[in-house]
């Protein structure tokens, strides 16, 4: 563990590094990424302008879910997008042996070296978002913020499982440059209240793909609007993240046995 | 005169066919589009139903219509996508655009060519199906109300996309690195084209002002030809008239790029420099 | 009149300062300092239909500046260019349909395709006819044996394939000039020879080829007619004889020795430089004393591991010329 720490401490560092010896191109990236990330409450924004609403939900609530999914998929891509980005370059150029000479699991070495400091102002973006909702709802007690963080966690390693499936496609799908857009497109159901979908798309983000975790779940707790049911939900989620590592794991042992 | 237009067609049909060709090897890629398209679609479908709940009609456009919209805009997007902006930076930054200079070729044209190639393309491969599923697996009624003007209205965005994007990848000719700026101007491009939501949610100046921008004519215009009926800023237009506003800013858009293009030969062939 | 004639050709362009750093960068968003360029200077010369005419210079000397200028695809800042009685800059695509351009590190070729393909395209553009076509693509394809290459995505080629399929793309409108910008850079030598042999071939058909190269075997098999451009400047225009006869028969012999070499003098060679007691660098006019004679003296003398031999380095040429004026 303090390996892993040590090594997480190097290349932050180098990450660090690099962003303030390119300062013009790095702040204007990250601007970028958090506009295009936070550009989807508009939508949310301008139907309520319209005196319009998703039904049983108010305007900062569903905002609320908005900024947790946001924050959540900040801290997610920072930590894990670069395993998808790096692996998919790595098959594409028949490289990836290179990752299997280093003496630390391949997983931890691309997570660690490809750490994506332009999230961090969409981490931002979501929590500012999230204060304004909040100074807007009303005062949360430490129980809820308590389930809130239990379960937030639990949506990052939702993503997390999404991303390294993602990086397993990349093995056997070759130089596919859009396979994130499968990513993507299954994530938007965990960015809106999860009543507006029928039935089965419910049980589906809860049990099946539980992206219902990354927004709705959280917000659902600060909001004490929560059914207990749902920590439930956390089994799946939790499974969910282990098959993602164990997929990634399964793909590079078949890797390793083709050897390249 | 029709000698040459035959040469041009001649030479179009050349570089589509090649382009297809490059990109089948890529065909695989376009099932993604396949699975995204209607994961998207379902998402609106379910989102706008709820918000419509017993609204008969928001900012002018009923439950029916909104529908029909977003499963137009996600085919619309098919047909006319490009990257001219991207391929022609690249072709600048690599010195490789010098390799047009020599041939007989106009690299707008043959641009162009490349995308009718590539859209082709994405016609079978994600069109198609993605009309399909949306008419007999959704059962959502996608015929356009008037076909001709509807095919006439893509083919104008269609235009309209490639003159834009190429404008903006000439702009390489004079910086070093434009992606900053082509990545802020294509977030722009996806608020206002109304990719996101039909442009009469917007305030009502900020529609005004979209008649007098390039966005709303690559995808907004040519998906509410699509449903039948098109509002904007208060405004009401017939379909005819609509669809030749478009004509008229394609042609506008057209003359800028020429404009730019010839700055861009002086600025690389070194004219008086 | 001569196939190319140009006079009196200068091209300068005025570049900008730029600073490193963000502070920097946005000092001279706003001032900016000009640095005037001369990259071609008040060069003439001629090339008739026929030759096959070397442009030789070290990185950076104006060589490509040059050729761009001649296909058209730059304008001169002043002076003439006239190519088979046209200037290129004008009628731009009428020019361009008569001439061919092998750019080394600037492929035609679609990367993901096969040649064919490719070539097709091409044909369209060039508006060839289908028999003529046909009939060069075989006769070229048979020349330099890749009737199956062509067929093959691009990407999987080598580089010497690759090449090959570019000369092949830049000759099949039959044009009267070619020009070739380091054709055979990173090739190996059978892929070389093989390219060489094709420009002789094509050459003696009629065609024209202007190179520009490192190279100094390109020019020694190749060219009859050599110019070579140093600070934008001409430095050398004749043929190959008289090139020789400037600059010598001179090979540069790199040793390795066994035991340190402290003497002044070695019989036969020209000039001498030592890096260190174990590296010595000769230079040797093979006009004067043959390879064969000057090694089994020079393996009496000396006790060596290891040997190359090769060409002048285009600097010194330079430096040759100079002193030769």
């Amino acid at each position: 563990m303090r390996r892993v720490c040590e090594i997480y401490k190097v290349c932050l560092k180098t990450v660090f590094a690099q962003a303030a010896a390119y300062r013009a191109n790095f702040i204007l990236s990250m601007l970028i990424t958090l506009i295009s990330n936070i550009l989807f409450p508009l939508i949310t924004i301008l139907i309520y302008q319209k005196g319009a609403s998703f039904p049983e939900w108010s305007f900062w609530e569903v905002i609320l879910i908005q900024a947790i999914y946001t924050i959540a998929s900040g801290l997610a891509a920072s930590l894990f997008s670069g395993v998808t980005w790096a692996t998919m370059g790595h098959i594409k150029e028949g490289s990836y042996e290179i990752i299997l000479l280093k003496p630390l699991s391949p997983l931890l070495f691309l997570a660690a070296t490809n750490i994506q400091l332009e999230g961090v102002g969409v981490i931002i973006g979501g929590m500012v978002m999230m204060a304004i909702s909040l100074a807007n709802l009303g005062g949360v007690g430490i129980g809820q913020w308590c389930q809130f963080i239990l379960l937030f966690v639990t949506g990052v390693g939702v993503l997390i499982g999404l991303f390294l499936i993602m990086a397993a496609i990349s093995f056997k799908w070759v130089g596919n440059s859009r396979i994130p857009e499968i990513f993507e497109s299954v994530k938007t159901f965990g960015k809106y209240p999860l009543s507006i979908f029928p039935k089965a798309v419910q049980g589906i983000v809860t049990f099946l793909i539980p992206v219902g975790m990354v927004g709705f779940f959280p917000a659902s707790a600060l909001l004490g609007r929560l059914d207990l049911k749902a920590f439930w939900a956390m089994i799946p989620c939790v499974l969910f993240m282990l098959f993602g590592i164990w997929i990634y794991k399964k793909m590079i042992a078949l890797y390793e046995g083709v050897g390249g | 005169m029709i000698k040459r237009l035959k040469h041009e067609l001649k030479v179009m049909k050349a570089v589509a066919f090649v382009t297809y060709k490059e990109w089948s090897a890529y065909r695989t890629h376009s099932l993604v589009s396949v699975f995204v398209g209607p994961i998207y679609f379902i998402v609106q479908f379910f989102i706008w139903t709820a918000v419509y709940g017993n609204h008969g009609s928001l900012a002018g456009m009923e439950l029916e219509q909104t529908i029909r919209y977003f499963g137009a805009m996600g085919l619309i997007g098919y047909l006319v996508m490009d990257f001219a902006d991207w391929n022609l930076q690249m072709l600048i930054r690599t010195g490789k655009f010098l390799t047009f200079a020599l041939r007989p070729i106009h690299h707008r044209f043959f641009a162009l060519s490349q995308k009718v190639g590539h859209r082709i393309l994405g016609f079978f491969l994600e069109f198609v199906p993605c009309f399909l599923i949306f008419s007999y697996i959704f059962k959502i009624d996608m015929v356009p109300r008037y076909p001709v003007w509807t095919i006439i209205s893509i083919i104008l965005a269609f235009f309209m996309n490639f003159y834009m994007n190429y404008c903006l990848g000439m702009l390489a000719f004079w910086l070093v690195q434009a992606n900053g700026i082509r990545s802020v101007f294509g977030l722009i491009a996806q608020v206002f084209s109304g990719a996101l939501i039909p442009l009469v949610f917007f305030p009502e100046w900020v529609q005004k002002c979209l008649f007098f921008l390039p966005f709303q004519y690559t995808s907004y215009v040519p998906a509410m030809v699509w449903t039948g009926h098109y509002v904007m800023g208060g405004i009401s237009l017939t379909i005819p008239q609509i669809v030749g506003v478009q004509a008229v800013a394609v042609l506008i858009v057209y003359g800028i790029s020429e404009v730019i293009y010839r700055l861009s030969m002086k600025q690389f062939t070194g004219v008086g420099a | 009149m001569a196939l190319i004639e140009v006079k009196h050709l200068v091209k300068s362009y005025t570049t900008y300062k730029r600073g490193s750093g963000f502070k920097e960068t946005m000092k001279s968003f706003f001032k900016r300092e000009a640095v005037r360029v001369h990259a071609v200077h008040d060069i003439s010369f001629q090339i008739e239909k026929g030759e096959i005419c070397g442009v030789l210079g070290p990185n950076g000397a104006g060589k490509s500046t040059t050729i761009k200028m001649l296909c058209g695809a730059l304008y001169p800042t002043s002076g003439e260019i006239t190519v088979m009685g046209k200037v290129p800059t004008r009628e731009r695509k009428q020019y361009v349909k008569k001439i061919g351009a092998v750019f080394g590190q600037k492929s035609q070729l679609i990367w993901d395709i096969p040649p064919i393909d490719s070539f097709a395209m091409n044909k369209a553009i060039y508006d060839i006819e289908d028999e003529v076509y046909q009939k060069r693509l075989d006769e070229f394809s048979e020349l330099f044996e890749v009737q199956e290459v062509i067929h093959k995505p691009t990407r999987v080629l080598s580089l010497g394939e690759r090449m090959k399929c570019e000369f092949i793309m830049a000759m099949l409108h039959a044009p009267e000039i070619v020009f070739l910008d380091e054709p055979t850079i990173g090739l190996d030598v059978i892929a070389k020879a093989k390219i060489r042999e094709f420009i002789k071939e094509m050459n003696q058909k009629g065609t024209t080829f202007i190179l520009t190269t490192h190279d100094l075997e390109d020019v020694e098999q190749l060219a009859n007619h050599i110019i070579i451009i140093n600070h934008g400047k001409k430095v050398f225009d004749d043929n190959i004889d008289n090139l020789r006869k400037t600059l010598g028969e001179k090979k540069i012999v790199e040793l390795t020795l066994a035991k340190p070499f402290k003497e002044d003098t070695i019989e036969d060679v020209v000039k001498m430089s030592q890096d260190s007691p174990y590296d010595l660098r000769l230079e040797v006019d093979v006009a004067k004393t043959s390879i064969h004679d000057f090694l089994q003296k020079l393996s009496k003398q000396l006790n060596f591991t290891d040997i190359a031999i090769k060409e002048l380095p285009m600097e010194q040429i330079i430096t040759r010329i100079y002193e030769s004026k």
